[in-house]
């Protein structure tokens, strides 16, 4: 006999996580999906007010149809050392200038000239791709989304955290989670289910909320997770958070190390300051161990006449800060700003097909939850979620003739709910976040993070696996610990597996720097590292990295057409 | 991170609780004036509950229709590893 209480939510397709991913993938299914199929969406947050899409600008890369669509392609497999699924990619491409026509019917507006042409912005380390932004940033962007979202009838689940997928008989069959704030156990029975969770973040960036968790439970629940030797490590500054780094160094900003030299160049001869993040945060750690650190984005060089469109943003929060911040942003922002470079999220994600389907049926991922690509370039971080969202939701539809619903097993409900609340004890101590902060100190050091080198790796691995160790006696005293605790709990994980693909990949490429290895190696390494569990451990194998648009070979685009000046002009 | 909020300007509508995405504010009964043994207020007003997992996004501030949130932007609760 079960002995507990809970809420039941029986649909069709479940999506998890409100983020670009999450909201598009719910509104694909919607309109794939026959009159009368329900969709549910859920997040451990506010739909539409929470999520690393809500605190971004929503820059997204849009190919009008005047593009160059494959030269795009082109130089985003490339910008990817190859790691990519290049049909993926392009379907994502090709979908984007209606994915765009979708959203201005909802109301978003993207920024146009006084002649009503879009405003588009190059990116870094990209030529021909060209950014859009939306009025309002992220926060306008997701709103609408939930907005439309309500108008379309799909079921929006604020402030569920879900805990565990519900896998029976080699099917996932939806998920149990908790309300964020009473802890109420909840059972979402689902026919296709569509994590989109992010990627896995240790609460470096800005968007500390972001953990990703979704991704591990997949893992869990028998799916495979590629990517996990990549990371998206960004340059940044602890004195104040700025989203536009990509356009201020466009209009003049530097990197610069202690003795005042502009380092970018020595290292990226072609693109300098303007190389792409994981390519800047290489050329940081390098800077630091030659002992040049501290290093600094000096953004004394940006004109007079340029400065308040870096203050004054249209993302609101940034609005706020800047304002609050007052004389000292000036002289912090146009003088020389610390800055170094910091894991913000591993692109560890889940493997699919281009469809969007994981290995396990009725599992399936969107948003960066999805092992699409291992760099992403600022624009297409959202622009690959939107993309892959669309195909996410309609692939989910798709399986629903293939998977009708199943009896819910009471024993397996039992054990999950036993699960989601097994630490919560009103006398433990809320203990998580010291755990967390030497998790960070391990995974950030320049030396683990950035610059990898065997031996450095696995003494990396021994402080996690203690770390883990240290975790199992903790209890949460109350809801908001016992989230904060698993959240932990995947981040560790999350770790051992980053750390074990890091050991694995025995070259160099994108954002995997071997010391011991430093060269990219296309002969054996054109391929996507795959970690599956298999008895309470991962296995790592290579998997061929299909090439059917373009050779993976390509050696990364010529030199930009444009640096600084023009930058804002049209396509 | 968040500072204040000024609850004798305060309406009690929960916006600011609603959208944190730290859970830092949480909405809870308020004293009642002339208690009465047995009796809870209905109304509630937020209580500043996880400062220290404050994000700083501002929402609180951003979306408080009365314009009562106080949040500082420095960010002292981020890691330094360098």
């Amino acid at each position: 006999m079960s002995t507990f209480q809970g809420v039941l939510v029986e649909t069709d397709v479940l999506v998890i996580g409100g983020g670009a991913g999450g909201l598009v993938a719910a509104l694909s299914a919607k309109r794939h999906g026959s009159h009368g199929t329900r969709v549910t969406l859920v997040d451990s947050g506010m739909i539409g007010r929470c999520g690393h899409t809500a605190f971004s600008n929503a820059w997204t890369i849009v190919v009008l149809p005047s593009d160059d669509l494959d030269g795009t392609l082109r130089e985003i497999v490339a910008g990817n050392d190859g790691v990519a699924d290049q049909e993926l990619v392009r379907a994502t491409l090709a979908d984007s200038y209606e994915r765009l026509r979708d959203f201005e019917s909802m109301g978003m507006k993207f920024e146009r000239d006084a002649r009503g042409h879009y405003i588009r912005r190059p990116t870094r380390g990209l030529d021909l791709a060209r950014v859009l932004y939306p009025e309002g940033g992220g926060l306008e962007f997701s709103w609408l989304l939930r907005r439309a979202l309500e108008g379309a009838g799909v079921q929006l689940m604020d402030r569920i955290f879900i805990t565990g997928l519900l896998r029976e008989q080699g099917r996932v069959v939806g998920a149990v989670g908790i309300h964020g704030r009473t802890g109420e156990f909840h059972v979402c029975k689902a026919r296709t289910t569509i994590v989109a969770t992010n990627a896995i973040g240790f609460r470096a960036g800005f968007v500390r909320d972001i953990a990703g968790t979704g991704t591990l439970l997949a893992y869990e629940a028998g799916a495979t997770l590629r990517n996990s030797e990549f990371s998206y490590v960004r340059p940044g500054t602890p004195r104040f958070y700025f989203e536009g780094i990509t356009f201020a160094i466009q209009e003049g900003a530097k990197f610069i190390n202690a003795n005042g030299d502009a380092f970018m160049a020595k290292y990226e001869p072609e693109w300098g300051d303007e190389a792409d993040v994981p390519r800047i945060a290489r050329a940081m750690a390098v800077e630091k161990r030659t002992g040049n650190a501290p290093l600094y984005l000096d953004m004394s060089a940006i004109p007079e006449e340029m400065r308040d469109y870096f203050l004054r943003s249209k993302v609101r929060w940034m609005d706020n800060f800047f304002h609050k911040l007052g004389g000292e942003a000036k002289t912090d922002m146009f003088g020389k700003t610390p800055y170094y470079a910091m894991n913000q999220m591993t692109k560890m994600a889940i493997r699919t097909g281009a469809d969007c389907r994981s290995d396990v049926p009725g599992l399936l991922a969107a948003g960066l939850a999805q092992a699409g690509c291992a760099n992403h370039f600022a624009g297409f971080h959202i622009g690959l979620c939107i993309g892959n969202g669309w195909i996410a939701g309609r692939s989910a539809i798709e399986d629903l003739d293939r998977l009708p619903a199943r009896a819910l097993n009471a024993g397996l409900i039992q054990s999950q709910h036993d699960d989601a609340l097994r630490p919560l004890n009103a006398n433990a101590q809320a203990e998580s976040d010291a755990i967390l902060r030497d998790l960070q100190e391990i995974m950030f050091a320049y030396d683990i993070g950035i610059l990898k080198q065997a031996d450095r790796i696995e003494r990396a691995l021994i402080q996690v696996n203690a770390l883990a160790k240290r975790m199992e006696s903790l209890a949460a005293p109350h809801v908001h610990e016992l989230v904060r605790l698993k959240e932990t709990e995947s981040m560790l994980n999350a770790a051992h597996l980053m750390l074990g693909g890091s050991l694995f990949r025995t070259e160099s490429r994108l954002s995997h720097f071997r010391e011991d290895f430093p060269a990219r190696d296309d002969e054996n390494w054109a391929v996507w590292v795959d970690a599956t569990k298999v008895a309470g451990q991962p296995e790592f194998v290579k998997t061929p990295i299909p090439t059917p648009l373009c050779p993976i070979a390509a050696v990364q685009g010529r030199r930009p057409s444009r640096l600084r000046a023009g930058a804002a002009a049209g396509a | 991170m968040i500072e204040h909020i000024e609850l004798e300007k305060c309406t009690g509508c929960g916006v600011c609780d609603v959208v944190c995405p730290a859970d830092v504010i949480h909405m809870e009964p308020a004293p009642i004036a002339d208690p009465v043994l047995g009796l809870r207020s209905d109304f509630k007003l937020p209580v500043i509950k996880f400062r220290e997992h404050c994000i700083t996004c501002f929402s609180c501030e951003i979306f408080c229709p009365e314009q009562i949130v106080d949040v500082h932007p420095s960010v002292k609760n981020r890691p330094r590893p360098w």
